[in-house]
């Protein structure tokens, strides 16, 4: 029943309780994330460094058990796995990540007047991804793309690793993989209404 | 009497296709594989098809029974879904078309997972599972409304097709109001506790709504499950109770002498010395370039890929490509405005469970003239996943702290869609990229751009939307902007100078090519496009010839 820093709504919960009713293909699909966080081949050091930094923010982990987002970010860009589109102002998903990196440390020693991104105290990492968030970075790299269309590039992926972590469903009540046992309760009253007998309730 | 008509569920079952009894009730993967027919790449078959989806496979398995000899080019692999399919979003990425494509113009479209499919069967294999009939109003719209294009047949004309199709699918619904009324062969699905909210809502609001179209199996249908209701059917069917052309039409197609070459990327259409036919496909399997000789070729690689490979196939007759000698070959490609609006309740909704396909309405399909723009629009439930609703949440502003938040609420939230029609223009285009891909083909560049209509139109059925939600008692509402399907790109239509195909599907200027996908549909109403691209495949199958005896 591990959560993200042990935050969730679903006291008790824990999806990975129900993997003997997963069919085989998926229960390595997701076990996998938890027994084999891939190791770093795409990201050096110094972007390591940064967009960890980074992806704590965006998805407010400060503390464990936190989900290795970048792993998962660094192993589908390694993959060349893309998402099917790039936008015509804007270069391959994997040149922006490595920007993005970059520009994030450039943001922090130019304007906010810190030694570099990660290094940065909370509050000013999170001023900077506010402007991120909203296209105000500029200068450096970030004139040489769309600001906005970054930000939707690097959130894609960080929200996929995140949200496909069995420990991010114990936090947000999701019934996981139901295959082939499928869901029952969903209508009737009978039925629990909405949750199945494996299901925990809301806090 | 035949023994399968006395076969539980035989009154919705087709007659021309066993596909739902050739299944094994064991295993989800195809039985027949191994009777699958091998044709040599010296020998000219009658048909090559480029491409393995809703349009490719439903024109093979038709023209297999009348004794053509076809081999169908799939890009990617023949899928197995107990083997490749998980109860998972982000392991189904594999499903979608993630090449790389450039998109550009002042409403750049995002691609992929919304919207391309890759491997056999198609972007069916993670269509929601709407099927909904097009109205016989879109067959005419420049008559009626005066925008768009009016279609070279009418509604009437299709109209078998769609009635076979939705047999063979099977499709479940209620008794459909709108339109052209009709009825479904399979009963609706029981309505989730997200969807009542909403069907609450719209009826506060004055909207009807209906439960279905779906083509999801709720009845007795061959060797096809009943849905289990587990959600994920964006994400490929692992019951097979979704329909897709994998299990609908190429068990049947197979059984009829269709060979499937899967991880076959078609590169060129060859043309003959004089330009006037075709002569065969090139396409490269394993880094290896091959040339498959036809009497024929039928391109069904949807509204990106069939342009971009008859914009590639160019020669000395037809120096900027198949078929486009009027400059034609990728314009007028359709998107539809599909924004979502979520809505927050006090109580837990769990949105799920059950289809996200649930309900639906189309009291706004048609033109009406006091809203201030032409055509409509139609509403759907929508079920969003884990990943999926942390895309709207971003999209709607948030991160850190703030999506967190969000995130944990996901079971108090659910979710309708719009379907906007939007218009065509000339200017909506496919073309070919500087970049090429991994085989050296150029890749795919769309550019697209909304008009007044088209953003009135999506103004419109948003307000719609949230005054559904704030009738339904919904303590917040989430807006998010965003696009579905694509048609068009090589459209059918009566004169060579606005058109790539003719009323038959055969490209202007050459004997022997045809485009069946979605890519030929003149306009695309404000429904879902499997259904139609099929119904066309029937139709174009009822106007070739049979070959020998089947």
């Amino acid at each position: 029943m591990t959560t993200p820093q042990l935050r969730g709504r679903y006291p008790g919960f824990d999806v990975l309780a129900q993997v003997e009713h997963w069919d085989e293909a998926t229960r390595r699909v997701v076990l996998d994330r938890l027994e084999k966080v891939p190791p770093f081949r795409f990201f050096d050091e110094r972007e390591r460094t940064v967009l960890k930094s980074f992806c704590d923010v965006v998805t407010d982990q400060h503390e464990e058990p936190r989900i290795p987002v970048l792993a998962y970010v660094d192993e589908k860009l390694f993959q060349g796995a893309l998402d099917g589109w790039q936008y015509d102002d804007m270069p391959d998903d994997r040149e922006t990540w490595r920007r993005v990196a970059t520009g994030l440390d450039e943001a922090a020693r130019g304007e906010w007047r810190a030694p570099s991104f990660a290094e940065a105290p909370l509050d000013v990492r999170a001023d900077i991804v506010g402007h991120f968030a909203e296209g105000k970075l500029r200068g450096g790299v970030w004139d040489t793309m769309n600001v906005s269309r970054a930000w939707k590039v690097v959130m894609r992926a960080v929200l996929s690793a995140f949200y496909s972590h069995p420990w991010a469903w114990n936090e947000i009540g999701f019934g996981g993989p139901a295959y082939p046992r499928g869901y029952a309760a969903f209508g009737s009253p009978y039925l629990g209404s909405e949750a199945e007998s494996w299901e925990a309730k809301e806090a | 009497m035949s023994l399968r008509s006395l076969r539980k569920g035989s009154i919705a079952m087709p007659e021309e296709n066993d596909s739902a009894f050739l299944l094994d009730p064991k295993r989800r993967g195809l039985a027949n594989l191994d009777r699958m027919a091998r044709y040599g790449t010296g020998d000219q078959v009658d048909l090559v098809v480029v491409g393995a989806g809703a349009g490719g496979l439903t024109l093979a398995q038709r023209l297999a029974r009348k004794g053509w000899r076809v081999v169908i080019l799939e890009k990617g692999p023949f899928w197995d879904p107990d083997r490749d399919w998980v109860s998972d979003e982000k392991g189904s990425a594999h499903l979608y078309w993630t090449d790389k494509r450039i998109v550009g113009g002042a409403d750049p479209i995002e691609l992929g997972k919304n919207n391309s499919g890759v491997g056999v069967g198609g972007s069916m294999t993670h269509f929601a599972g709407y099927t909904p009939r097009f109205h016989p109003s879109d067959f005419e719209v420049r008559t009626r409304d005066g925008v768009g294009v009016d279609w070279p047949f009418s509604y009437q004309e299709l109209k078998p097709s769609i009635e076979r199709v939705e047999r063979e699918l099977p499709v479940a619904g209620q008794d459909w109001p709108w339109g052209d009324p009709h009825t479904y062969p399979h009963a609706p699905h029981p309505l989730s506790g997200a969807a009542a909210k909403a069907w609450e809502g719209a009826r506060r609001r004055g909207v009807e709504m209906r439960v279905g179209p779906v083509s999801i199996t709720n009845g007795a249908f061959g060797n096809r499950p009943h849905c289990i209701y587990r959600g994920f059917c964006l994400q490929g069917c692992k019951v097979n109770a979704k329909a897709s052309p994998l299990i609908t039409h190429l068990p049947d197609a197979i059984e009829h002498g269709v060979e499937v070459r899967a991880d076959s990327m078609a590169t060129r259409v060859e043309t003959a010395p004089r330009g006037g036919s075709v002569t065969g496909v090139t396409y490269v399997h394993e880094g290896r370039e091959t040339f498959q000789p036809a009497a024929a070729v039928a391109v069904c690689g949807y509204a990106i890929e069939s342009p971009r490979l008859l914009l590639n196939s160019t020669g000395k007759h037809w120096p900027h490509g198949l078929g486009n000698a009027e400059d034609q070959v990728g314009r007028y490609v359709m998107v539809q405005g599909a924004t979502q609006v979520a809505a927050r309740f006090p109580e837990l909704l769990r949105q799920y469970k059950a289809p996200p396909p649930e309900i639906s309405s189309e009291q706004f399909y048609e033109t009406d003239e006091s809203r201030g723009f032409a055509r409509g629009f139609s509403i759907q439930t929508v079920g969003p996943l884990p990943i999926d609703w942390a895309g709207h949440v971003l999209a709607a502003g948030h991160w850190g702290p703030a999506l967190r938040e969000y995130m944990r609420d996901y079971n108090h939230w659910t979710v309708l869609g719009t379907l906007c029609e939007l218009l065509p223009y000339a200017e909506n285009r496919v073309t070919l990229a500087d970049e090429v891909d991994s085989v050296g083909m150029p890749i795919a560049r769309f550019d697209y751009r909304r008009s007044e209509n088209d953003k009135a139109n999506m103004a419109y059925a948003t307000r719609v939307l949230e005054e559904i939600w704030e009738a339904a008692g919904a303590e917040e509402v989430l807006t998010v902007e965003r696009y579905a399907h694509l048609v068009g790109g090589c459209r059918m239509g009566v004169e060579p100078e606005e058109s790539v195909v003719d009323s038959t599907q055969r490209v202007w200027g050459l004997d022997n090519l045809y485009v069946c996908d979605g890519s030929v549909l003149p306009t695309q109403g404000a429904a879902n496009p499997a259904l139609m691209i099929m119904a066309i495949a029937d139709r174009l199958a009822g106007l070739l010839g049979a070959k020998r005896a089947g």
